[in-house]
């Protein structure tokens, strides 16, 4: 194991874990604050698994979810005000 | 071990850190606005750092470019959508405090 994969487990574990947490108790706003972190950190982790195991075209992966994900947060925020008024 | 690698090891912690920190402080700080400090530096220093690592680690060239601009792209895109999170924060807690006051 490399250090690209040990801080790819790390933060897979340490990261993303209370994302979720977060994510899946409180109110709309607090979940989508949880799901805006946990898009950040698992990016990450996709670069630090490409480099982690010298598959450097899997970088795409991370790219993708660095345009989409706030995107869908975009959206969600959208709806959630939409609801308010 | 190279220079170069020591440097990109140096940012790697240092990213990693930064990330963790933002994760443990969304678990533990009370309250919706607290809980919105923990996503800016994330977004603008734990992922940029992470991908300025890998770049580093990479070398000049193409990839190190298109690692460089995730990066980038990571920090702008969560600092729009903290900024958003916020705005719906704000109204979210508006909405609540005029239902209370209704009653």
């Amino acid at each position: 194991m490399n250090a690209w994969l040990l801080a790819a487990a790390l933060l897979a574990t340490g990261g993303v874990g209370p994302c979720l947490l977060l994510g899946l108790r409180g109110s709309p706003q607090q979940r989508l604050a949880g799901l805006n972190l946990a898009a950040t950190t698992t990016s990450v982790v996709l670069l630090l698994l490409a480099q982690g195991f010298s598959r450097t075209s899997y970088t795409d992966l991370a790219l993708d979810l660095a345009v989409l994900a706030p995107a869908g947060t975009l959206v969600f925020t959208r709806f959630l005000a939409g609801r308010q008024r | 071990m190279t220079p170069r690698h020591t440097l990109a090891l140096v940012l790697l912690v240092a990213g990693t850190t930064a990330l963790l920190l933002a994760a443990l402080a969304l678990a533990v700080l009370p309250g919706p606005y607290l809980r919105l400090h923990a996503l800016s530096p994330a977004a603008t220093l734990g992922a940029p750092l992470v991908a300025l690592a890998l770049a580093v680690d990479t070398g000049p060239g193409r990839a190190a470019v298109k690692l460089l601009v995730i990066g980038l792209l990571l920090a702008v895109g969560g600092t729009v959508t903290t900024m958003a999170v916020a705005r719906a924060t704000v109204r979210g807690q508006r909405e609540t405090a005029q239902r209370e006051a209704q009653r």
